[in-house]
């Protein structure tokens, strides 16, 4: 396969892979770091490329298998550094709807790091990155009912939270 | 979609029975800026998840990963190793096998001299060889002597068996 076939391919996932990193770490240039390990792991196994039946499914794996070794060998827990300096797009509104929706957003990313480390991956892949149950089976490794499960669980927690900071303001 | 079909499109969203087309429905919705006050807290999650898909490399990471996996295409076992490292390799090699010299040389040393080796020296190698002929034909020479006392008692013996039958004979 020539670098060019193996950039039109595999290249297109990066943003991809690059926001599931830097789910599971945290941090900017892990995250970074992580992406280009899993080109470099990939090129180096491209000969069994036509083998892989889901290949953005798979480059997801080998990157979140990365990403818990990197936090392995650092002995810390997935992340609890989420940026909380959010870009969100904020045209035509006053700089009070900005400050409010930035504290928003805020409030949801601290509400979606307090949940179970399988639960936010499995969220992260299906409402961030739209993936179907079974895609996230495969790249997770764990059957469709601990999918359902965590995605149940999560989402429900999400509400709950939600719900409060509606009636109370609490997060 | 009018206010109801979204709050019956939530409901299934948050028990998971949603499809990922009709979950790209709630997202569209909740991305037009119509949101009403009763699905604030839903419109902030659904902006916080847009945000995140937002997040995206910096725009030289192509480059930088290019860069790398064209290394590798040209020889990564070159540039792993690199002169610096093949001359310490080279020097470990010559260090290994004088030791091994040096050691089988002291060894050849120890040895008793008549152990040694005489093929270097032809005439002394025939000379020994000689010798050692010598030694096996006198010993030869020797088994021979005492086989034919042998011989000698048997054939006596057979001769005095002879006279006694004789004697038994005339009696």
């Amino acid at each position: 396969m020539t670098l060019e076939a193996f950039q039109s391919m595999v290249f297109p996932v990066k943003n991809k892979l690059y926001r599931f990193a830097y789910r599971l770490l945290g941090n900017n240039e892990e995250a970074k770091d992580v992406v280009q390990e899993v080109f470099i792991k990939v090129w180096n196994g491209r000969d069994q490329l036509s083998e892989v039946e889901n290949m953005e499914a798979w480059c997801m794996r080998i990157t979140k298998n990365l990403s818990l070794d990197r936090l392995r060998q650092q002995q810390r827990r997935p992340t609890d550094s989420i940026d909380m300096g959010m870009h969100v797009s904020t045209n035509g509104l006053s700089p009070a709807e900005t400050t409010e929706l930035s504290e928003s957003m805020k409030r949801i990313a601290a509400l979606m790091n307090q949940l179970p480390e399988k639960q936010r991956q499995v969220m992260h892949l299906r409402d961030i990155e739209g993936y179907s149950y079974h895609e996230i089976c495969e790249i997770m490794e764990i059957d469709m009912s601990q999918v359902k499960v965590s995605l149940f669980r999560a989402r429900n927690a999400v509400r709950e939270k939600l719900q409060k900071i509606d009636a109370y303001g609490l997060a | 979609m009018d206010l109801h079909e979204v709050e019956k499109l939530l409901e299934k969203y948050w028990q998971c029975e949603t499809s990922l087309e009709e979950e790209q429905k709630l997202r569209d919705f909740f991305a037009s800026g119509t949101i009403p006050a009763s699905q604030q807290g839903a419109a902030d999650f659904f902006q916080y998840l847009k945000a995140e898909k937002e997040k995206t490399l910096s725009k030289n990471f192509d480059g930088v990963v290019t860069k790398k996996l064209r290394h590798r295409q040209s020889g990564k076992i070159v540039e792993m190793i690199g002169y610096g490292n093949m001359a310490r390799i080279a020097a470990g090699v010559v260090v290994v096998v004088a030791a091994t010299f040096l050691i089988r040389q002291e060894i050849r040393k120890s040895y008793p001299k008549e152990l040694q080796d005489t093929y270097s020296d032809p005439k002394m190698a025939f000379e020994e060889t000689k010798r050692a002929l010598e030694m096996i034909s006198n010993s030869f020479g020797k088994a021979k002597k005492e086989a034919s006392k042998m011989q000698m008692l048997n054939e006596a013996e057979k001769k005095i068996q002879a006279k006694s039958v004789d004697e038994k004979i005339n009696i």
